[in-house]
């Protein structure tokens, strides 16, 4: 496979590399691929009839082929980043926190509206939502903030004020933007890669509560708190879209059975379940490949974040470990939201699932960020002196 | 390597890696099992109750609907049909994916329906309905307006469905009978209910899967369900008798004032075929949610008018739509209701058949029997002094006299005779504790004593005996009376009633086919051919000699009840009366039973209320009216020639003993004027029908005089006095009703002062209007 031999380096090649090269994790690689390949397959099942509908009955690959393109765009990515040494990251985190706030600041002035939502901007024709770069930047400074404080991220100033005041500076443009879902993603995202650096976890209990008070405050100020949990706890009884998505959703999954109706034999895909092709497309896994091949998938994810994570534990550095960790963390959550807000478990918000989502955007940023991980596993048995020189 | 060693000490912080392993735990495998477990339950536990509710969402019914039965009468006149109409449907959903320009939808529809556009608009935004009606049942030209403006405008969201609007050619003759349809096309009244599952057929269905906004599926299915034409019911009913009733009640109801509407009815007696049952005050199915009586709808009128003139979401505006609503369903119900089976009535004297029946049946009296009736008694075990109707007495009676003078007392006597226990158990095998199980739904069996009331008299007295031997203070149903009094004349075999003889396929296969039930054997045959002759001598010399028509042998009993439990304002039992006539012919051989009751003739009109006077004739014209055309035969005495019809010939061009020996043949006799040996015209023209005995004037080589005369106002005329002033202006006369020499006019078929030519027959009815009872 072409790729795996570009990733694959067979001879030492790499000026800054003085042992064997062993090359990137296979079995992670393995796992990204495969996921990759089920969850194209899935996006062209799921977005069949939406794309048909669309183009008037003309094209079904409409959504196909945009997320094709970008899964090549973020391979190529991911490949390119697999080959850059994971401590490059570590100089440019703090430009990288800058651009991302001046992105995210932008989004506010030139910002183009979708579906309601100030949250894409256009860039030499390439749209795409800044609040993917922010969640990359976030965790590489996380990283950085985490191995320069070292032990000392246990005292409060470091480990609490020190990567507080690095979260509120992205979270203060989210807010302004609204992103809900990207503040929600990051704040775990954040909590996780704190706990990992060492901050006590009553810091990260009580900022947890603190989160979730705030929430519950807000959420009843805007005077709809009854009906969000009514359309959570109760979708037949919510006649708002949000209850009609989950009942949707609902029958999607639960008619498929142990099963399944069969690969792209989803019913619910012709236009009853709204976002079937990005946020709910697992529902429509459920109908097609049953429980069996809800379990299979759920079981790949499982396996990805394992192995993500074992990468991390062999990291070179404590800052790659902490990269490494912070980057499989950021899919993990993903991934665990979005099945949670799909089998309705948790109340609905926008998260997508990686790799098979609809989105060009996340997911060749997911792509690049796997890249990140792979240099990572390049790099794991990499020699001290690599260590030294940063 | 020391180097090596300190790098593995930075990177191998034992915290951090502890804390990792510990988040690859939670975020790796913890965090997943909710997800699974919940998979697992919607996916295995509730897998059938999300695959259902999931192909509910996916499916479309399209239905297709079944033609509505025929109800026919037994000569297969339509009484009931369908005619194809269309309903205009939005589905508001549709029309929101489509963009459509809802304010433009709305006016156009408006104007082509004459509906307000903001209404339509409001359905048009319920998105959450795939379904709203805005037209109901309208006709193909409406349809089709609307189908082009679809077409043209390309709009995607308003739909035309078929639907179907039953349609009753004869208006509100026999309406309760037949009852009428909803709007969804469910018989909700009479014959449309009792046999709606037979006459509904079954709707057929067209099942597919289909996408949101009508996208096709590919992997989709389709089953079909037939729809069935619904059967079509052939009635007993006979429209022609069902008319004469009819008309012959409406008569009755503007002759006497009636005030609460009269119910009557026609049965074979011998099969309990019902061939005319009549509520008026009626309605007409076409138009089922209309008032039809005229003083009623007046006063609704008023009572809207009134609630209109508060402003709206006013109290008094509120409270008045209220009271109005339930006004008009009062209204509406009491229309509707067929109350020859549904409601019960005291039935007075005509209940007496059955007493004289049973006591003849078992022997407590026989003819001979002598009764005595000094206006007033009193009865063994009754608190009060009983009187008779006529407070003179009618003095020492037999049996037949008891009967045709209707008296109280001597009833009061033959039920002491015959026991509680013997009445009661008659009245149980007449069939009047029981449903006559006709086939109409809400039929109800009246309110009669308890046994023990009847026959513990030691206790209870003879108070119930009494009264409920001559058909006081106990309440039937018109039919339970008339199966009753035809069990009597029939032979004594209580009948099942029934209004269905067949029900037949849309292929004209018999579904179902309704033979004559017997039930139960109640008098002996001897017994019911003397209460024949009985019930014929209430006619013939009794208190229905109202009720005489020529040439039949009629029998029958009249009845004047007051309603004991109907009370005014002030708590005082109101004086309210029905009056009712239950007449049988011919008695040689009994066939058909007739029944007309009056609710509450008005005492404005002087008429004396009873059942004789009012009744009696009603019935007798119904009579006169039906049984020719029932093809029952004539059978005139040498008394009642006069009344018998007889239609001329043409004699033009006969020689005079030809014409004269046919004239003798067909019971006339000749007057000739001229001296020819042929006749060259003749008055009354052929064709006319003249009494009996009646003189023809035949003319010899001369023409005929025909002048126009006027007719005379014969009402109050007795037979002599319209005979005289008949001759005068030679015109003829057919009388019919009472024959004794005081009875007078009071119908006559064509109307005072109309021209008519010399030699027309003018028909009179004579009442006596003195009768009672």
């Amino acid at each position: 496979m072409a790729l795996q031999s570009l990733l694959y380096a067979k001879e030492n090649r790499r000026p800054w590399k003085n042992r064997a090269d062993e090359g990137v994790d296979r079995i992670f690689l393995f796992l990204l691929l495969l996921l990759l390949g089920v969850g194209l397959v899935m996006l062209y099942s799921a977005s069949y009839a939406q794309s048909h509908y669309d183009t008037g009955y003309t094209v079904s690959t409409r959504y196909l082929q945009k997320q094709g393109l970008c899964a090549l765009i973020g391979l190529g990515g991911m490949v390119v980043l697999s080959r850059i040494p994971p401590e490059f990251w570590l100089r440019w985190a703090w430009v990288l926190y800058g651009i991302s706030i001046a992105l995210l600041l932008s989004v506010l002035l030139f910002g183009e509206s979708v579906n309601g939502a100030k949250r894409w901007i256009n860039i030499a024709g390439l749209q795409f939502q800044p609040s993917e770069i922010a969640k990359f930047t976030l965790i590489v400074l996380f990283a950085k903030l985490t191995k320069d404080f070292g032990k000392q991220a246990r005292e409060f100033r470091r480990g609490v004020l020190g990567f507080g005041a690095a979260l509120i500076g992205i979270l203060i443009p989210l807010a302004l933007e609204k992103h809900l879902s990207a503040i929600m993603l990051m704040g775990m995202v954040a909590v996780v890669m704190m706990f990992v650096a060492g901050t006590h976890p009553k810091w990260l209990l009580a900022g947890i509560g603190a989160a979730v008070l705030f929430v519950i405050v807000y959420v009843s100020l805007m005077g709809y708190a009854g009906d969000r949990i009514t359309a959570w706890r109760h979708p037949e009884q919510d006649p708002s879209d949000t209850g009609y998505q989950i009942l949707q959703s609902l029958y999607a999954i639960g008619s498929g059975g142990l099963f399944g109706l069969g690969l792209g034999k989803s019913r619910q895909k012709y236009l009853y379940l709204p976002f079937q092709y990005n946020d709910y497309i697992f529902a429509i896994i459920c109908e097609e490949l049953g429980l069996v091949g809800a379990v299979l998938i759920i079981a790949l994810f499982a396996l990805l974040i394992l192995r993500g994570y074992w990468i991390a534990l062999h990291g070179s550095s404590r800052f790659q470990t902490v990269l490494a960790a912070g980057l499989v963390s950021l899919i993990a959550v993903q991934t665990i939201l979005n099945l949670g807000v799909v089998t309705n478990l948790l109340p609905s918000t926008g998260i997508a699932l990686p790799f098979f989502s609809y989105g060009g955007t996340a997911l060749a940023v997911n792509l690049g960020e796997m890249g990140i991980v792979l240099s990572i596993s390049h790099y794991r048995n990499s020699t001290a002196q690599q260590e030294e020189i940063i | 390597m020391g180097k090596k060693r300190e790098y593995n000490r930075i990177r191998m912080d034992s915290g951090q890696h502890r804390r990792i392993t510990g988040v690859a735990i939670f975020l790796g495998v913890l965090a997943f099992i909710p997800v699974i477990a919940q998979l697992c339950m919607l996916m295995v536990r509730d897998y059938d109750y999300y695959a259902q509710l999931a192909l509910r969402n996916q499916t479309r019914t399209t239905k297709v609907t079944a033609d509505r039965g025929v109800i026919y009468d037994r000569n297969m006149n339509i009484l009931a049909c369908s005619k194809s109409v269309e309903n205009v449907y939005l589905d508001p959903h549709e029309l929101k994916q489509s963009k459509a320009d809802i304010p433009a939808i709305g006016q156009k529809l408006g104007e082509i329906l004459e509906l307000d556009p903001q209404w339509i608009c409001e359905q048009a935004k319920d998105i959450k309905m795939r379904y709203k009606l805005v037209a109901a049942r309208i006709d193909e030209a409406t349809a089709s307006q609307i189908r082009e403006y679809i077409n043209a405008q390309g709009i995607s969201g308003i739909h035309i469905e078929p639907n179907s609007q039953r349609y009753y050619p004869y208006g509100s003759l026999a309406a309760q009978v037949i009852g009428f349809t909803n709007a969804s096309n469910t018989g909700s009244e009479g014959i449309e209910a009792a046999y709606n599952s037979y006459l509904e057929g079954s709707a057929g269905s067209v099942i597919t899967t289909k996408g949101n906004n009508e996208m096709d599926m590919p992997f989709s299915y389709e089953s079909y369900v037939a729809s069935k034409q619904g059967d079509s019911v052939v009635l007993t009913l006979d429209m022609t008798v069902q008319a004469c009733l009819e008309k012959q009640m409406e008569l009755a109801i503007a002759r006497y004032d009636v005030q609460n509407g009269a119910f009557g009815m026609v049965m074979n007696v011998n099969t309990g075929e019902i061939l005319a049952m009549a509520t008026l005050g009626s309605y007409d199915p076409n138009n089922y949610l209309e008032v039809q009586d005229l003083q009623s709808a007046y006063e609704l009128e008023n009572m809207r008018m009134a609630y209109l003139m508060n402003p709206k979401d006013s109290q008094a505006y509120i409270d008045g739509e209220s009271e109005y609503r339930k006004a008009l369903n009062a209204a509406l119900l009491k229309q509707w209701r067929n109350r020859c089976v549904s409601d019960g009535y005291e039935p007075g004297s005509t209940f007496k058949v059955m007493t004289m029946a049973a006591a003849l049946d078992c022997g407590a009296i026989d003819l001979d029997t002598d009764f005595h009736c000094a206006g007033a008694e009193q009865i063994p075990g009754r608190a009060q002094r009983l009187h008779c109707w006529r407070s003179t007495g009618h003095g020492a009676q037999k049996t037949p006299q008891a009967l045709q003078n209707s008296c109280n007392l001597a009833f009061a006597h033959i039920a002491l005779k015959l026991g509680g226990e013997r009445f009661y158990d008659y009245v149980e095998r007449f069939g009047i504790l029981e449903k006559t199980g006709i086939d109409l739904s809400g039929e109800s069996k009246g309110v009669f004593f308890s046994k023990e009331l009847v026959t513990n008299t030691d206790k209870w007295g003879t108070a119930s005996l009494t009264s409920g031997s001559f058909g006081q203070t106990f309440k039937l149903t018109p039919l339970q009376l008339v199966r009753g009094i035809s069990a009597v004349v029939n032979g004594g075999y209580l009948m099942e009633p029934y209004l269905v003889s067949q029900v037949m396929d849309a292929d004209g296969n018999v579904v179902l086919q309704q033979e004559p039930t017997v039930l139960r054997q109640v008098i002996k045959e001897e017994t019911s051919k003397t209460m024949c002759s009985l019930l014929q001598s209430v006619v013939e010399e009794g208190t229905a000699k109202n009720a005489k028509v020529a040439g039949f042998a009629i029998g029958g009993k009249t009845g004047t009840s007051e309603k004991i439990d109907v009370f005014d304002e002030n708590g005082q039992r109101v004086q309210d009366k029905i009056v009712s006539f239950v007449g049988v012919a011919p008695m040689d051989n009994p066939e058909y039973i007739v029944l007309v009751a009056l609710d509450t003739p008005s005492r404005s009109t002087g008429i004396y209320i009873s059942g004789g006077v009012m009744a009696a004739p009603t019935v007798g014209a119904v009579m006169a009216d039906i049984l020719p055309y029932l093809e029952v035969k004539h059978n005139y005495t040498a008394e009642d020639a006069a009344g018998r019809e007889v239609t001329v010939e043409d004699f033009t061009g006969l020689s005079l003993a030809e014409a004269e020996s046919r004239l003798k043949e067909a019971g006339l006799t000749a007057q000739t004027v001229g001296t020819g040996e042929t006749v060259t015209g003749q008055i009354p023209l052929a064709g006319n029908v003249v009494p009996g005995n009646s003189q023809v004037i035949l003319y010899l080589g001369e023409q005929p005089d025909i002048r126009q005369v006027a007719v005379p106002d014969f009402t109050g005329m007795t037979r002599q006095q319209a005979s005289d002033a008949a001759g005068l202006l030679g015109l003829y006369i057919l009388v019919s009703g009472n024959d004794e020499l005081d009875a007078v006019v009071t119908a006559q078929s064509t109307p005072p002062n109309t021209q008519v030519p010399v030699g027309t027959t003018i028909k009179l009815t004579f009442a006596d209007t003195k009768a009672a009872d």
